[in-house]
């Protein structure tokens, strides 16, 4: 039998082997746009010209994502979008449209393009700077040319202006002079020598370019001075008073600036109206004639006004009041134009405003014509949570939920629920039933798998989106202003206070902040089906946010509530009522500067709350050069299903899962290695290092995932310029040292490590890894690509335990031999065409069904998808033929019972023979 | 004594791991010791020990520590009936003149149970500069909770530590070489056109033998029934 059993062993694991390779395959074409969507995104605005003149009417703008694009005027959809180089090289200094030049007398009347050479010019970057000229109907670069400054560092506080054809490149030495070289705009040759005039007084805080004017704010008044001018004469200009906030240019008009809400005007030769006061303007034509428009938010209706800018008139036809929900912000009028009505004699003008909740927002005849929601660009934290349950279902939950009292009256709660339900059926059909919910009439109704989920979105902005994760429909939006992301770059959470699970009880988010104008913590609480504030919604705390954690449910209303460690090493509890359970607990904090850790332990007595340092550890090293540049710690809602791997000689090797340690990532310059990578696995209760690895000549950008037994992070390597991914695996031996409960002041203190590295032919821009309700599902890791594709690998293919050599154990265990490149097939990209732009993070969140892991990747634009790992195994295919097997069922059974009978009467003639 | 002998196999292992880490400049440290032993006063701390370490790559260590006053030793017992921390606070000292300080905690009652025996484990960063030390006691076998009887028996206080050192390990790289040596080789013999199958010949031809068994088996049968 031994002969046998050798090749059957190696056809075994070669089916395996065959198995695990083909464990991901691609979506069928008939699958594309199924299971996923996509929204596109530009940015919040910088620039932007409405041109409804054009014979296509067009929206040009710029954007601080450093993205350029054209929407249309009517429905704001993106005609074309280019997405530039990521900061600095692609920061937009200027965004220049021919016809929109300062110095052409009539805007609206100018002829569009040619006879200037571009339809659009852009300016990026300082060291090399880049100009570019673009064809606006369809987005494609038609010339470039680029200079390299001589002094880089001073090149960064450049600014350009354009004027008559002529390109400036300004490049200001503060407190000492200002260069001016001109270049011709289309082809990048100077005009004549560097310029540099004498300026004292220019200094970075207080000074700016309005047109062809440098102006500068000294006390209560305005120094200018014009750079195209022969003389290079300074003009100084008075204020009333000392401004309260910062000076602002206005676009179109040289050497006009807003000043406390006023416009003042630094050029002899433009006249202002200085009695306009509003809190924003813009200049642009109606009727062959200059206006200024200006616009302004009162009891939340945006009222629009203009004035011909020569005598100051007001304009009656651009007067337009409407109605601006409160969820867009503050806004600012950008830019409007108008357009001749077909069958009537009257203008109809659109409105372009963007708005502190990085929203475009389109006015066009008395009403908003559109919006843009900009802000998901930036999208910081996401959850995804159940919707709640439909009526029915929720009765029945209450009901098993509810304490067991005796039998009788358990049955009588089941009589009357059913009595309920009946009465509830026959009003339904009679047409007299109660009305749908809201939530039920938008269709936000639980599915029996649990994939139709609410995405709660916080974005960088302060604005939260309810959006359906199938749909892609926005359900509610929210803006908290004049809050702000905390200090060590750490940004605002959103914390999932109370599931949907609890019914009749809401589900509740929380986000905490730091508050803008004081830097004390803000703790702004809702309900994320409707998007409600709940819980009094907005609270200012009284102190700085330094740490916070979650503390389990409670008893008498299943909040969990939050942990907060303050700038005092104080310690709080929001709710109030939850304070009782923080006793017991651990917290640390982590300061990226310094690399300096400290843990506390939490103890509650005598009703107050009180953290005691109990541990620290410096990854500094002596003189703190090194940088914390990652933390990762693993998702709490984590289940590990197998708790050991088995090996080839049929023994268990068991995993080492320790749910407190947490990997921190440092980086140093290094006098011999160049750079230096330092990862270090803490356990955070106890303040043990239980590992640590070095990598020399590696530097940032650094991705990492920690999940189960394992991570695995993506770095540079510097010295043969390529992109690697280091994978660890941690296992406690062959004995389990305590298998029910893990406690980490007990614990064995030094758990095998496997180590192994690969190449990642692509960058890695974000990793996550999927997770599920239960963890018998394989896990991937999601790996997002700088061009925008989320590839799934395998956890098989980034094992650590690859064998070097085909080993027959090795392929007992089910591992892949080694292969220092790691695969990355097309079919493995679950966005297939439909690619991120500047992808920067990926969430994943398990659904209903333990086969099926819902994502969100997100950058400036978002797709949400869902991932099934091991394949769709809880689940029917949707192709699958429920005709032919009823078909197969029915013909199977009368067949078996006409043989029987048949078979019965041979018999019965065979015994009469 | 059977798990003094397994920390020495420990620390011998983690001398022998430690063999592709070593620091590229050996030093010494030194590390004073103090413990907090009082519930009531957190903050104050008092001194229990010096350790010395010669030579960071050798990883042998000098250990001096003061025995524990009665007074102390009742506080220590009153932490551990509370279920407090005992919190030690170790100041290293490096050759360049510069201190670091740590702070470490183990609970009172672990470290009462452990009979004062205790190790503490040094991490060590790839410059030879301390990350944290960490002090850490065996699980007590039976007991796990300090009530008054169970404390009172215990009468010893000499610390008996034992010092482990932790170096960084040097991440690996991708393995290119020995993949591309394999790579070779598999193409060498592919050319040379004998991929030398030492296999038997059963194990060879068994996918051709099993088929014509099963037919011989068949055929067999079916004559058998027919001479029937």
């Amino acid at each position: 039998m031994d002969f046998l059993q050798t090749p059957a062993g190696t056809l075994i694991s070669l089916l395996s082997l065959l198995l695990l390779l083909s464990t991901c395959s691609g979506l069928y074409e008939d699958q594309i746009k199924k299971f996923d969507w996509r929204s596109v995104h530009v940015g919040s605005l910088k620039h932007a010209y409405v041109d409804l003149n054009h014979f296509q009417p067009r929206v040009l703008l710029s954007t601080h994502e450093q993205v350029i694009g054209s929407l249309c005027p009517k429905t704001g959809e993106i005609i074309w979008r280019q997405v530039l180089e990521k900061k600095p090289r692609g920061d937009i200094k200027l965004l220049q449209v021919s016809g929109f030049a300062d110095d052409s007398s009539d805007t609206a009347a100018a002829p569009m393009g040619s006879h200037l050479g571009f339809d659009m010019m852009t300016v990026q970057g300082h060291a090399p700077a880049l100009v570019r000229g673009w064809n606006t109907n369809i987005g494609t670069i038609e010339w470039e040319w680029s200079i390299m400054p001589l002094n880089t560092e001073r090149a960064q506080d450049a600014v350009w202006f354009y004027s008559n054809s002529i390109l400036y490149h300004v490049v200001p030495a503060w407190r000492s002079h200002i260069e001016v070289t001109s270049y011709f705009a289309t082809s990048g040759h100077t005009t004549g020598s560097t310029s540099k005039i004498m300026a004292a007084w220019i200094n970075p805080e207080s000074c700016l370019l309005s047109g062809s004017f440098y102006v500068c704010l000294d006390g209560k008044q305005l120094i200018s001075l014009d750079l195209v001018a022969k003389s290079t004469q300074v003009i100084a200009t008075s204020l009333s008073a000392e401004p309260r906030s910062k000076i602002h240019d206005l676009p179109g008009l040289s050497g006009v600036l807003i000043v406390d809400k006023k416009l003042v005007s630094v050029n002899k030769d433009q006249a202002v109206c200085p009695d306009l006061s509003s809190d924003s303007y813009i200049v642009g034509s109606f009727n062959s004639r200059k206006v200024i428009a200006y616009a302004d938010l009162i009891n939340n209706m945006l009222n629009i006004n203009a004035v011909y800018l020569e005598d100051c008139s007001p304009v009656p036809e651009l007067h337009l009041s409407v109605a601006f929900a409160e969820h867009y912000g503050a806004p600012t009028l950008r830019s409007f134009d108008c357009k001749s009505k077909r069958n009537s004699d009257g203008k109809n003008c659109l409105f372009l405003l963007s708005t502190s909740a990085e929203s475009i927002v389109a006015v066009q005849q008395g009403r908003v014509r559109w919006t843009r929601e900009e802000s998901l660009a930036n999208v910081i934290d996401t959850q995804f949570l159940d919707l709640p349950l439909a009526d029915t279902e929720g009765t029945l939950e209450n009901e098993m939920k509810g304490k067991a009292g005796d039998i009788a009256t358990a049955f009588m709660r089941r009589i009357t629920t059913q009595a309920l339900q009946i009465k509830s059926l026959f009003l339904h059909v009679i047409g007299l039933g109660p009305p749908p919910t809201a939530t039920q009439r938008a269709g936000l109704v639980r599915d029996s798998f649990g994939l139709h989920k609410m995405l709660v979105l916080l974005t960088r902005s302060g604005k939260i989106f309810g959006i359906d994760n199938i749909a892609g429909k926005h359900h509610w939006k929210l803006y908290l202003p004049n809050v702000a992301g905390f200090e060590n770059s750490e940004q605002m959470r959103l914390i999932v206070q109370r599931s949907s699970k609890h019914f009749p009880l809401q589900p509740l988010c929380a986000i905490v902040a730091k508050s803008a104008e004081n830097g004390n913590g803000v703790l702004f609480r809702f309900n994320p089906i409707t998007g409600q504030a709940s819980e009094g919604g907005l609270l200012q705390l009284n102190y700085k946010i330094k740490q916070l954690a979650l503390l389990p449910e409670t008893e008498e209303d299943y909040v969990k509530g939050i942990l907060i460690l303050d700038g005092a090493n104080k310690v709080h509890v929001e709710p109030k009522h939850a304070t009782p359970l923080a006793h017991g607990m651990y917290l640390y904090t982590a300061d990226l500067k310094t690399a300096e850790l400290e843990g506390y332990y939490v103890k509650y007595a005598g009703g107050e709350l009180s953290a005691l340092p109990i541990w620290n550890v410096r990854l500094g090293g002596h003189n703190s050069e090194q940088q914390i540049i990652s933390v990762a710690s693993k998702n709490p809602i984590e289940h590990v299903h197998s708790q050991g791997r088995v090996l080839g000689d049929r023994s268990v090797l068991y995993k080492y899962i320790n749910p407190n340690l947490v990997a921190f990532v440092t980086q140093a310059p290094d006098a011999t290695h160049k750079s230096v990578l330092n990862l270090y696995l803490i356990d955070v209760v106890s303040g043990s290092v239980i590992f640590s690895m070095t990598h020399r000549k590696v530097r940032a950008p650094l991705h990492i995932v920690h999940s189960e037994n394992w991570l695995a992070y993506s770095y540079f390597n510097d010295k043969v310029r390529r992109t690697e991914i280091t994978t660890i695996e941690l296992y406690e031996g062959s004995a389990q040292a305590n298998n029910s409960v893990w406690s980490s002041l007990q614990a064995p203190s030094m758990p095998l490590v496997e180590r192994q590295s690969y190449i990642i032919p692509t960058i890695v821009e974000a990793m996550r890894e999927t997770i599920t309700e239960r963890g018998i599902t394989n896990k991937h890791v999601l790996i997002g690509t700088a061009s925008g594709g989320i590839v799934e690998m395998p956890w098989h293919l980034l094992d650590p335990r690859r064998p070097i050599s085909s080993t027959t154990q090795g392929r007992e265990e089910g591992a892949i031999p080694y292969i220092p490149e790691l695969p990355l097939p097309t079919e493995n990209y679950i966005n297939y065409n439909q690619t991120v732009a500047r992808l920067r993070n990926i969430y994943t969140a398990p659904s209903g069904l333990e086969s099926t892991c819902l994502v969100v990747a997100t950058g400036l634009d978002i797709f949400v998808t869902r991932v099934a790992p091991s394949k769709t195994f809880d689940l029917l295919k949707e192709d699958f033929d429920y005709i032919l097997i009823s078909i197969v069922l029915v013909v199977l059974t009368s067949g078996s019972l006409i043989v029987r009978h048949l078979a019965s009467r041979k018999l019965l003639k065979q015994a009469w023979k | 004594m059977h798990l003094k002998l397994s920390y020495l196999l420990i620390v011998l292992v983690s001398l022998f791991a430690s063999g592709w880490s070593f620091l590229e400049h050996d030093s010494w440290i030194n590390i004073d010791l103090h413990h907090a032993l009082s519930a009531t006063r957190p903050e104050h701390f008092s001194h229990r020990g010096n350790i010395s370490i010669p030579s960071l790559n050798a990883g042998l260590s000098t250990v001096v520590q003061n025995p524990l006053t009665d007074s102390e030793l009742e506080s220590l017992k009153v932490l551990a009936r509370q279920n407090g921390f005992y919190r030690l606070r170790a100041t290293v000292t490096y050759p360049n003149g510069g201190s670091q300080r740590f702070l470490t905690s183990s609970k009172a009652c672990s470290l009462l149970l452990a009979q004062f025996n205790d190790v503490l484990w040094v991490s060590l960063d790839p410059n030879g500069y301390v990350t944290g030390i960490t002090t850490s006691q065996d699980p007590a076998p039976k007991i796990s909770e300090c009530t008054a009887e169970n404390t009172q028996q215990i009468n010893e206080k000499n610390f008996s530590s034992d010092v482990i050192i932790r170096h960084a390990e040097l991440a690996p790289v991708p393995d290119t070489g020995s993949f591309i040596q394999k790579f070779e080789r598999e193409r060498e013999a592919r050319e040379r056109g004998e991929v030398r199958d030492n296999r038997g010949f059963f194990a060879k031809y068994w996918m051709y033998i099993v088929p014509v068994v099963l037919l011989v088996f068949i055929s067999g049968a079916t004559n058998q029934d027919a001479a029937k």
